[in-house]
């Protein structure tokens, strides 16, 4: 197994999210089948790096990188439309006693 | 046994860039809660986040001040945590490539404190508590930050406050950021553990998070400094944790401890490959750098013998330093230009923040004007103190107030008759000097000072004074 129950039930409380033991169990099967298929991209990877950025090779050159200019930000009932609000607020439920 | 404080410290500074680390938007502080807002920095998904060139420039920049190494190949790495204050449920940051590594903060008294590394990476949001709810504001979200973050290299409070001071006053100077504490755009978590002293272990650390007043951090380390050691001193064990310091009690309590510390899970960033940044970069910022705040007091001190008290209230404000050089350049006395700057100009300006802006309506070459008049004899100290004085004022030019007789002085016939009358009308100041009591004759000082105005040369009565007697 690539994954333990207690990884699992770390991650869990890390999301801020419960699961019963039953639940956990199931999750550590369906993690194992995503890791196990994960890996099979390291079988395919060709030489010796195991950096993960060496592999894909990409980079970007300062002259890119975007300048600071200023762009129109989107009205605020647009930003908030897709959520709970409150006077121009987004809200979930209190997170601090 | 005695014990001693080790701290070092991680300082969070907002960049003064016109727009967020990743998009477009503003960084303005305040405005309407959510109007600073686009899809990059409210975490939508499929939006992608694209580096701000001047991030890297200011980065850089404040890396060279604080005499880092730059890495020119770096990038960033995702910091997972779940708390509202974050959209995407990660900050984007630096982990095992920070932009800049190994420098070090010169204290005014020479000690050196040394610099970890400077990262990169994009503010949160801020959160309102009330009621049933959490309300947040993501216009703080993606605002550029540096984190600086120092050996533990501290060992008092007193060295916290100057090590604070010096990084604010530089990196104002530098112009990367504003510094401004009580806006938040410059605070400090402190690390704080005790040892035995003369012992070069590091005892167990606490963290005292989100600092934003210097009186503040002197009194949370103070009180945590005390607490552990008696903690110890019991026969009890420091427990790793984070706290928050109550500004009202000036105690610290505990946020959380090791058992809930945070496991972020850094990765690196799928989103922005690698950042390449060429060595002319580098350069360019280098040969940008200003005098800095230290090398500046210092410069004043030895070479232009201004007292070390009075260069350091000078270099304290950018803008003063400049406005003193001015002076300075236009032909002013280095000495009496930085008395008058600090004795008359300051006590106008009664806040830290005006000072900063000075923004007062007396040229550098007026007042370079009034200091060669001054050094000349030919208005004497007084007269042009109450002369500044006025034109800070009003915005009148120099004439308006000194006018050809108070340059004069008084002439020696005239101050031979006033000397002669001080003699008569003090007796018992005259008596008393001649007894040998030699500030006796500051009566007599006063009597010529106010029978002319001020405008005697106190130096040419002193004599005069001193014949008749």
């Amino acid at each position: 197994m690539a994954i333990s129950t207690d990884e699992i039930k770390a991650l869990a409380r890390l999301a801020k999210l419960e699961f019963d033991d039953e639940r956990c169990e199931t999750f550590k099967e369906e993690f194992n089948e995503i890791i196990e298929f994960a890996g099979k991209i390291n079988g395919a990877i060709v030489g010796n790096s195991s950096d993960i950025r060496e592999i894909v090779g990409e980079e970007t050159q300062y002259a890119e990188l975007r300048e600071d200019e200023e762009r129109e930000s989107l009205p605020p009932e647009k930003i908030t439309s897709g959520a709970e609000a409150q006077n121009g607020y987004f809200t979930v439920r209190r997170v601090v006693k | 046994m005695k014990y001693e404080l080790v701290s070092g410290f991680e300082t969070h500074v907002e960049l003064a860039t016109s727009t967020k680390i990743f998009c477009g938007c503003t960084t303005a502080f305040g405005g309407a809660p959510n109007t600073h807002c686009c899809p990059v920095c409210t975490g939508q998904p499929g939006a992608l986040p694209v580096l701000n060139k001047k991030v890297v420039d200011f980065a850089v920049r404040a890396g060279l001040a604080l005499h880092c190494k730059i890495n020119t190949v770096t990038h960033l790495d995702r910091k997972n945590y779940c708390y509202p204050d974050l959209p995407k449920a990660y900050q984007i940051s630096q982990y095992d490539k920070p932009l800049c590594e190994g420098g070090y903060v010169e204290l005014p008294g020479g000690k050196k404190i040394g610099i970890t590394r400077i990262h990169i990476e994009e503010d949160a949001g801020k959160l309102v508590h009330e009621r049933g709810f959490t309300f947040i504001d993501y216009n703080r979200g993606g605002v550029p930050l540096i984190e600086i973050v120092s050996e533990p290299d501290i060992s008092s409070p007193t060295e916290a406050r100057e090590y604070v001071e010096q990084l604010r006053q530089i990196m104002r100077y530098i112009g990367v950021s504003d510094c401004k504490m009580q806006e938040g755009s410059m605070r400090c978590d402190v690390n704080v553990s005790v040892r035995p002293e003369g012992s070069t272990a590091l005892g167990t650390r606490t963290e005292i998070k989100n600092m934003n007043s210097l009186n503040f951090i002197e009194r949370a380390m103070e009180y945590e400094f005390a607490r552990q050691v008696d903690v110890l001193k019991d026969g009890g064990e420091i427990e790793q944790a984070t706290l928050r310091f109550d500004e009202k009690t000036g105690e610290t309590y505990v946020m959380r401890t090791k058992e809930d510390a945070q496991d972020y899970r850094y990765f690196p960033e799928p989103d922005i490959f690698d950042i390449i940044i060429p060595d002319e970069v580098v350069a360019r910022e280098k040969e940008a750098l200003p005098e800095l705040p230290l090398e500046k007091t210092t410069r004043y001190i030895n070479v232009l013998g201004i007292s070390p008290s009075v260069a350091a209230l000078i270099t304290k404000h950018r803008k003063v330093a400049d406005y003193f050089e001015k002076a300075v350049k236009a032909g002013a006395a280095a000495s009496r230009a930085a008395n008058f700057i600090v004795g008359v100009v300051y006590s106008t300006l009664s806040t830290e923040e005006e000072k900063d802006e000075l923004s007062i309506k007396v040229s550098p070459e007026e007042l370079a004007e009034l200091v060669r008049l001054t050094e000349s004899g030919a208005v004497n100290v007084t007269v042009a103190q109450s002369a500044l004085s006025k034109m800070l004022a009003s915005g009148l030019p120099l004439s308006e107030y000194i006018a050809a007789e108070d340059m004069k002085g008084v002439d020696d016939g005239e101050l031979e008759r006033i000397c002669a009358e001080a003699v008569k009308n003090n007796p018992r100041a005259v008596a008393d000097f001649k007894a040998g009591k030699e500030k006796a004759i500051s009566a007599l000082y006063g009597y010529v000072k106010r029978a002319t105005q001020g405008k005697a040369d106190i130096k040419k009565a002193d004599a005069v004074i001193k014949r008749l007697i």
